[in-house]
């Protein structure tokens, strides 16, 4: 679309919107979130206002609240807030570093793993209550306790005993309750398993892609990472269906962190995830965090060579949904729920303002306190800027009133963003204030040249383009990748 | 040896190669100063940075690399980004004052909503004196109290109180 064309553009015609050219049409967006695809004289016409009151896509722009003096304030009012219905919570993600020990060796940690015999670094039971106990204290009535490492199961009688212990404690204070592990798996055992299941802890690992990728990249002595990996998700899968839940909601998360070896194996790694039974796949970029830092120069690549990874493996996951397969990307499914649905699914590092502090909160085996697990990954690199207390000594409030979580709040607001603030995909999209603070030097980053701005808006392109495209069948997948179902299964009952 | 580099106006930024820094003037008229303070203190943890002022509507900032020379690519890079990153802070200044009361908004929700209320224990602990804090320059006193305090020790006030309408009568 030239802008040029627009001969006489109205002031008074439209309400505030912001506009993108996607494929051959003109994306249009306003504040609470509702988008047009346009043609290109469709969007002249907008511009100038001159588009009568009778006609089909007048009906269109003022059902959408694009229209001054057509518009619904009501409806506008109640899309924010529904939008921003996470703003009045705090907190509900609750990330526990039981140890930073681990028994596989990845190029890219992002976690900064210690050796097995670091046992310096493993969280005691008495840090453990007091984690919980600032936990229980948190505002929001939903709570989900995520146990992450190095590996927790290094350290699985301090997982056991928090769990033990939240149980107990949640009876006086009623919160909605969930556990979750992230692990490699390698160190599962069936009387681990049996307790996990019992104890309706959700299970998410790493696969990287098919076995050569993902051996190379995760190195487990003697053994091969991929085989104990795979072994273990199809038993837990296994495991959950003997159980009686239904396998399409309940089986173990992977995810996948991209890397330079990664990009022309996409094909590959969607089969791998497929064969694994897994219904989603999260098609991460490698972050600046931890040994990923200095491991760029063989892991890195530019931005462009992921989406053309990312595009070509979404295209054929949209194929194997056509044949009935049912596999979704992760990226995808965020934001077309923002887009499609109206809501935020309160995904935390893509929410404006982000997750850090008011939304997350990272716990390290030492005691000290985080706004969020990129926060705690570079204190293990030497920098403490997102440190804001202790479990020890830092009450519950001051946690959440520490200046840091202020800034990071104002600094991931993207109305205070240079070129977010006319983003055509603001109402979408969010920013990572301690990912621009490493790349950058500034929590407020310059997203022209952040790599993680580049991905977000790539991703939406696509996405734009598929919907402009109007295939009935990719339209169906996309409407299904919104759906939010709850796994109530993983729901510990509570009492008061 | 002052030197230039490709597709950077050589009037603006100058290097001393020998002494392993450069200057980059900033025209106030175009940039704000807290925009220009914003963008410099990024670059604290790789260079030293000084600011002075040449000329009349002119701010030079000049850094000098802490580990290495800035010299070459990496001179280059650094004034490229020091540049981009004064036109991201002048606009951000602009967009926190344009979006200020949705920023503030949001920013009482989030907080608030994660802080909570407070609990018995900790409004006992709260404060509620009138001396919150202290104030050596009487800076919260009223004009009253601090003029009727030096006069009562005996020293001189600093200048004649100021009339009720602002001396706008005279």
């Amino acid at each position: 679309m030239n802008l040029l064309q627009i001969r006489k553009p109205s002031t008074s015609f439209a309400l505030p919107f912001k506009h993108r050219t996607v494929g051959k049409r003109v994306l249009i967006t306003n504040t609470e979130g509702n988008f047009l695809l346009l043609q290109p004289d469709e969007f002249r016409a907008f511009a100038e206002g001159s588009i009568g009151r009778e006609s089909e896509l007048y009906k269109r722009l003022a059902e959408r609240n694009f229209v001054r003096g057509a518009e619904n304030q009501e409806r506008m009012v109640e899309r924010i807030q529904a939008r921003k219905s996470f703003l009045s919570y705090g907190p509900n993600l609750h990330i526990i570093v039981v140890t930073l020990r681990c028994n596989e060796t990845c190029v890219y940690c992002h976690a900064s793993r210690a050796n097995m015999d670091a046992v310096h670094t493993d969280l005691t039971k008495e840090l453990a209550e007091k984690t919980v106990d600032k936990i229980l204290a948190t505002t929001n009535p939903n709570v989900t306790i995520e146990f992450q490492g190095g590996e927790p199961l290094v350290n699985f009688g301090v997982v056991k005993h928090i769990i033990e212990y939240a149980l107990e404690a949640n009876k006086k204070v009623g919160k909605q309750l969930e556990f979750t592990m992230v692990s490699n798996l390698s160190l599962m055992d069936d009387e681990k398993l049996e307790y996990l299941v019992k104890n309706k802890v959700q299970i998410c690992t790493s696969i990287d892609g098919p076995e050569h990728i993902h051996d190379k990249q995760r190195k487990l002595p003697q053994a091969s990472a991929h085989q104990k990996a795979t072994y273990w998700i199809k038993r837990i899968n296994q495991e959950y269906e003997r159980i009686g839940l239904d396998p399409t909601l309940y089986h173990v998360e992977a995810l996948l962190t991209t890397t330079r070896e990664a990009l022309p194996q996409w094909k590959a790694i969607v089969d791998t995830y497929v064969s694994l039974g897994c219904k989603a796949l999260f098609l991460r970029p490698v972050d600046p965090f931890g040994f990923a830092d200095k491991t760029g120069h063989r892991i890195e690549y530019p931005r462009k060579e992921y989406m053309h990874f990312y595009t070509s493996a979404v295209e054929y996951m949209l194929e194997l949904n056509k044949q009935g397969v049912q596999i979704l990307e992760r990226f995808a499914a965020i934001f077309l729920t923002k887009i499609l649905g109206g809501e935020d699914p309160n995904f935390l590092d893509i929410r404006n303002p982000c997750g850090a502090g008011i939304g997350q909160i990272a716990y390290n085996y030492d005691g000290k306190v985080f706004t969020c697990d990129e926060g705690r990954m570079l204190h293990e690199m030497g920098d403490s800027t997102f440190l804001i207390g202790d479990v020890e000594t830092t009450s519950y409030r001051d946690l959440m009133g520490h200046e840091t979580v202020r800034a990071l709040a104002i600094a991931s607001n993207l109305e205070a963003q240079p070129d977010c603030v006319n983003c055509t995909y603001q109402p979408y999209c969010g920013v990572c204030p301690v990912h621009n603070h490493k790349s950058q030097g500034t929590i407020f980053g310059r997203m022209r040249e952040s790599t993680l701005c580049a991905v977000h808006k790539g991703i939406q392109d696509f996405l734009f383009e598929k919907l402009g495209e109007g295939d009935p069948a990719t339209l169906e997948t996309f409407k299904k990748w919104t759906t939010v179902r709850d796994r109530t299964h993983f729901l510990q009952s509570c009492a008061v | 040896m002052p030197v230039t580099f490709d597709g950077i106006p050589g009037d603006l930024v100058e290097v001393e190669l020998d002494r392993g820094a450069m200057s980059l003037q900033v025209d106030e008229t175009l940039y704000p100063l807290e925009a220009v303070y914003a963008a410099a203190y990024v670059f604290i943890d790789r260079c030293y940075v000084f600011l002075d002022k040449p000329s009349e509507g002119r701010i030079r900032v000049t850094l000098s690399g802490k580990k290495a020379k800035l010299e070459g690519d990496l001179a280059r890079e650094t004034v490229g980004e020091f540049a981009n990153e004064l036109l991201s802070c002048a606009w951000r200044a602009q967009i926190a004052r344009d979006s200020r009361a949705t920023i503030e908004s949001v920013t009482a929700r989030a907080l608030s909503g994660a802080r909570g209320a407070p609990s018995l224990d900790e409004l006992e602990a709260f404060d509620f004196s009138e001396e919150a804090f202290d104030d050596p320059l009487g800076i919260a006193m009223s004009w009253e109290e601090k003029y009727a305090k030096k006069k009562k020790e005996g020293a001189a006030p600093a200048e004649e109180p100021a009339k009720a309408d602002g001396g706008a009568a005279k």
